[in-house]
């Protein structure tokens, strides 16, 4: 017999709050029920039969047949015991920066950290979000720099994505390392995967959180959107600058206050408390430098490897960024801390 | 103005005589038209040049041979050879076959061929090829069966024979293929290599016999005093110079098949390609015929009782038979030489052998007279 | 660099040589030996382990797919009998005969046979359903019999038997490698009994207790067949040798 291998193993398994029920409908009943989910899909992500998917809130559709009853989807929850996070965090680094390669949003960092990676071989694949003609995004697995051709990849969507039910495949193929580029509350999911499963923890290399006050349902948005006339087929851009939403066609732009998106704020970013992806490698956004560069919170060493190696090969210029600015939505974020439980 | 009365004296006076056809003949002799006809087919220098050993019974080895060979070399490498197109006969009509496909196949001339000398070359060829029966004497001594006499008989054979490359040559450089050229070259290279020691060979027999009068050649093998045996190495070279002249398989050097596909014809198909295909045996069989008048006694052999005349010619063709048998069986027997062994033996072993027997014939002359 | 230099041979040796070939050459013509095999009257015999038509026997089968997925060429397709369990299907069309298929397949449900002479009308005839696999093909034969020729080593003499062929052999049930299904990362285990509902032979039990589930595969039982390794949803079981 292979000494490798084992014939007996045990897993242990979290306790029911609902003794009778399966283990999805303790998350349902603890989590969606109770609009604490922020459909960062996590439970999907880990789901061995494939089944929970994010129609119209996180659903499991026939989960009285499928359900393995396995527990993995409470397990990797980042919202089933909740410790809401806030502030800036730990950081090594706060710096501005402007790729010199990739054109962006702002400095369009984000491109720039993850391929920068894949050239220093820390990573061979990250998963970034494209969208379609009507904004639906999509997951593209990079692999080359070459792929970055698509225009579609850059920008922020302010829709959530599916990308950690991607990352299952991703990991499953992948050699060296995945990076993933997620939302405050997917980067949670991710570092509850990489704690419960060895497989997450060795295969995720770099995870790169974005700023975030809050995202939006796809469907909820492009209605709201289209009462404010904005088309669709002509969209460019969308953006949130000094309290205004601007969604830039090519035939002019729609403005709107913010705080008029919270009509459909979703429940899951109602309670969500973190603003700068507090658990990430390296968090990114917009707030907090000039324009045309992105703020790059760098968390951990890994991170400072390929900014180190971004200064080397000098693909970016960097500047100056001012912590102090991000006081102001940071608070906004923490405020909601009351949210919690209503 | 021809003497007619004059001419049917001389073909009457010249007849073949086969006393055991004669009953069958004399009635068909007396009608009128008939009779001139069978007359001048039993003309004897008629008879030798249509029937045997000329173009009849050459077309009936073309037939055969061909079978002959390919089943023997089959049995020689345990297999069973042409079967399938009749296996009651062992497939004996395959040649007819092959022949037939090759006559409704379609000649595919391609565009950089020179057109009038590709088609004209295949039957140009045939000239030298047949002109040499003309001169073949199928008798024996004092009962001569050839069509012309002539004191230069054999000097006319060995030059018609050597005319057969030039064709070939020109039948390559019409095709205008870079097989059909490595071919042609080859072709030229082992031309030389093997047409000095065959003439030198040819002249050690003149010298030896004193004359190259076919009549005479006959008449000094009298009795078991063959050519092969007076110069047994003359023979030899000679027949090591036929294999060559007519690319037969250790020399098979201009139409290798595996490297350069059937050399100069490599461009012909169709009827062109079956006549390419049969000239070979043609020269074949007229090389082995030239063997059996120069060194195997021509049609001397033990008379048959009534054939009379007919006996010499069939001993003749046997004879003829049995040197295309043993040329075939080499094809079973050796694998092709290069050209550069080929022309090491022509320019080499062949010309010593060949001077060696020139040398031997004047010493025989020398110790006759 | 070595160079092969050719054999130096004196003229007597030569043409003792020539004499010699010219001579078997000669005994040949006049007392031949033959190896053919005039193919439709008659058959070569085959060995047993011949590459043939595959034939399939539906009650020793698992539907562990083994031979879908061993197949190089992609030929065997599992289809799902009206029962709910996966049988093999093959494309000749695409086969190779290397009958991985047959080494593979632990039930010993594939068999080879000797049949090598199947004719198709077309391509799609060459998909050949499960239930065409069962029995050999009909086909219309012109030999009565096998020929075979066994060359004597010391005088190289030819001997030719003959003999009736069965084209289906009896084969002894594969045994194939002895594999066993463990798993190599029990800490990525999610603990979702999916081996443990794919399993046929009962081999792989989970054991619910409180705040533990305690998986086990049994190796005795386990058959190998790699269903388990297949559906995995974290991939951690492997098949190892026994």
């Amino acid at each position: 017999m292979a000494a490798i291998g084992k014939s007996e193993w045990e897993v242990k398994i979290p306790e029911k709050t609902l003794k009778e029920k399966l283990y999805f409908e303790n998350l349902k009943a603890t989590v969606i029920d109770t609009k604490l989910c922020s459909r960062c899909l996590t439970c999907a992500c880990v789901c061995p039969v494939d089944g929970i998917i994010a129609i119209d809130g996180v659903e499991f559709p026939n989960y009285e047949e499928e359900c393995t009853d396995c527990s993995a989807c409470v397990k990797v929850c980042p919202r089933f015991v909740y410790e809401p996070k806030s502030g800036l965090g730990s950081y090594i680094e706060f710096i501005a920066g402007q790729s010199k390669r990739f054109k962006g949003q702002d400095g369009a960092m984000v491109t720039e950290l993850i391929v920068s990676a894949i050239e220093m071989g820390m990573i061979d694949r990250g998963l970034f979000v494209g969208r379609d003609e009507d904004w639906v995004t999509e997951i593209f697995h990079v692999r080359d720099i070459e792929q970055l051709e698509i225009p579609t990849l850059g920008g922020t969507k302010y829709t959530f994505a599916r990308v950690l039910p991607e990352l299952k495949k991703a990991v499953r193929f992948t050699k060296k390392g995945v990076g993933v580029v997620g939302t405050p509350c997917m980067v949670s999911g991710v570092r509850k995967l990489q704690q419960e499963f060895p497989l997450f923890r060795e295969k995720i290399k770099l995870v790169v959180g974005l700023f975030c006050t809050e995202n939006f349902h796809y469907d909820e948005l492009t209605k709201y959107l289209k009462e404010k006339g904005v088309d669709f087929s002509k969209l460019i851009k969308t953006d949130i600058t000094m309290g205004k939403f601007i969604a830039t066609m090519t035939d002019g732009e729609v403005k709107f206050k913010v705080r008029a998106l919270e009509e459909i704020l979703p429940s899951g970013c109602n309670v969500c408390t973190d603003f700068t992806a507090v658990e990430s490698d390296t968090s990114v956004g917009s707030v907090g430098s000039a324009a045309g560069f992105s703020t790059v919170v760098v968390r951990e060493e890994n991170a400072k490897k390929i900014i180190d190696f971004i200064k080397k090969k000098g693909y970016a210029d960097f500047g100056e960024a001012k912590p102090e600015e991000l006081g102001f939505l940071i608070g906004h974020k923490k405020k909601r801390e009351e949210n919690i439980g209503k | 103005m021809i003497d007619i009365n004059a001419l049917i004296s001389t073909i009457m006076n010249n007849q073949v005589n086969i006393p055991l056809l004669q009953p069958l003949l004399d009635p068909l002799l007396g009608m009128p038209v008939i009779g001139y006809i069978i007359a001048l087919i039993l003309w004897k220098p008629f008879f030798v040049l249509i029937l045997i050993p000329g173009f009849a019974t050459m077309g009936i080895m073309l037939l055969i041979l061909p079978w002959i060979e390919r089943k023997m070399v089959g049995r020689m490498q345990w297999r069973v050879g042409p079967r399938e197109i009749s296996p009651h006969t062992r497939g004996i009509i395959q040649l007819l076959a092959d022949s037939l496909r090759f006559l409704f196949q379609e000649v595919i001339i391609h565009k950089d061929a020179h057109k009038l000398y590709f088609l004209q070359f295949p039957f140009l060829y045939f000239i030298p090829v047949l002109l040499p029966l003309l001169f073949i004497n199928a008798g024996t001594a004092g009962n001569p069966l050839v069509p012309i006499q002539t004191d230069y008989a054999l000097q006319i054979m060995v030059a018609l024979i050597s005319l057969m490359p030039v064709f070939i040559l020109g039948v390559g450089w019409a095709s205008n293929n870079r097989f059909s050229f490595i071919g042609t070259v080859r072709e030229a290279f082992l031309y030389f290599a093997y047409e000095i020691p065959f003439i030198v060979v040819i002249l050690a027999m003149i010298v030896l016999y004193g004359t190259s009068n076919t009549v005479g050649v006959i008449d000094k093998q009298s009795g078991v005093w063959w050519g092969i045996i007076q110069n047994p190495l003359a023979a030899l070279t000679f027949f090591i110079a036929t294999v060559m002249a007519t690319a037969r398989l250790p020399f098979e050097i201009p139409e290798a098949d595996q490297e350069v596909s059937f050399g100069p014809f490599v461009e012909y198909s169709g009827i062109a390609f079956g006549l390419a295909y049969v000239m070979g045996y043609e020269k074949m069989y007229v090389l082995s015929a030239i063997m059996t008048m120069l060194f195997l006694g021509g049609g001397s052999g033990p008379v048959i009782p009534g054939l009379g005349d007919l006996s010499y010619g069939i001993w003749f063709v046997i004879k003829t038979l049995i040197v295309l048998v043993v040329m075939a069986n080499l094809r079973g027997v050796y694998p092709r030489y290069r050209l550069d062994q080929g022309l090491r033996i022509g320019w080499g072993a062949m010309l010593i052998l060949a001077l060696i027997a020139l040398g031997w014939s004047i010493v025989v002359m020398g110790v006759r007279l | 660099m070595k160079k092969v230099a050719t054999p130096e041979y004196d003229i007597k040796d030569k043409l003792k040589h020539h004499v010699s070939a010219l001579s078997t050459a000669a005994k040949e013509v006049v007392m031949p030996l033959n190896v053919t095999t005039q193919y439709p009257r008659e058959r070569r015999k085959m060995p047993d382990c011949f590459r043939g038509y595959i034939l399939f026997d539906p009650e020793r089968c698992i539907s562990c797919f083994q031979c879908s997925f061993v197949c190089p060429a992609n030929a065997i397709w599992m289809k799902e009998a009206p029962s709910g369990r996966y049988y093999p299907t093959l494309d000749y069309g695409k086969c190779i005969f290397c009958h991985f298929c047959v080494d593979t397949c632990p039930g010993g449900a594939l068999k080879q046979t000797k049949i090598h002479d199947v004719a198709y009308k077309d391509m799609d005839e060459m998909f050949t359903l499960t239930e065409e696999m069962i029995e050999p093909p009909e086909i219309i034969r012109e030999d009565e019999g096998y020929v075979d020729y066994v060359i004597d080593k010391e005088d190289l003499s030819l001997k030719r038997t003959k003999g009736i062929d069965k084209l289906i052999v009896d084969v002894a049930p594969s045994q194939g490698v002895p594999l066993v299904s463990l798993c190599v990362e029990p800490e990525n285990c999610l603990g979702c009994g999916i081996c443990e509902g794919m399993c046929e032979s009962g081999a792989v039990s989970s054991l619910k207790e409180d705040g533990m589930v305690r998986m086990k595969i049994d190796v005795d039982k386990c058959t190998g067949c790699g269903l388990c390794v297949k559906e995995c949803p974290m991939q951690i079981l492997r098949l190892f040798r026994e």
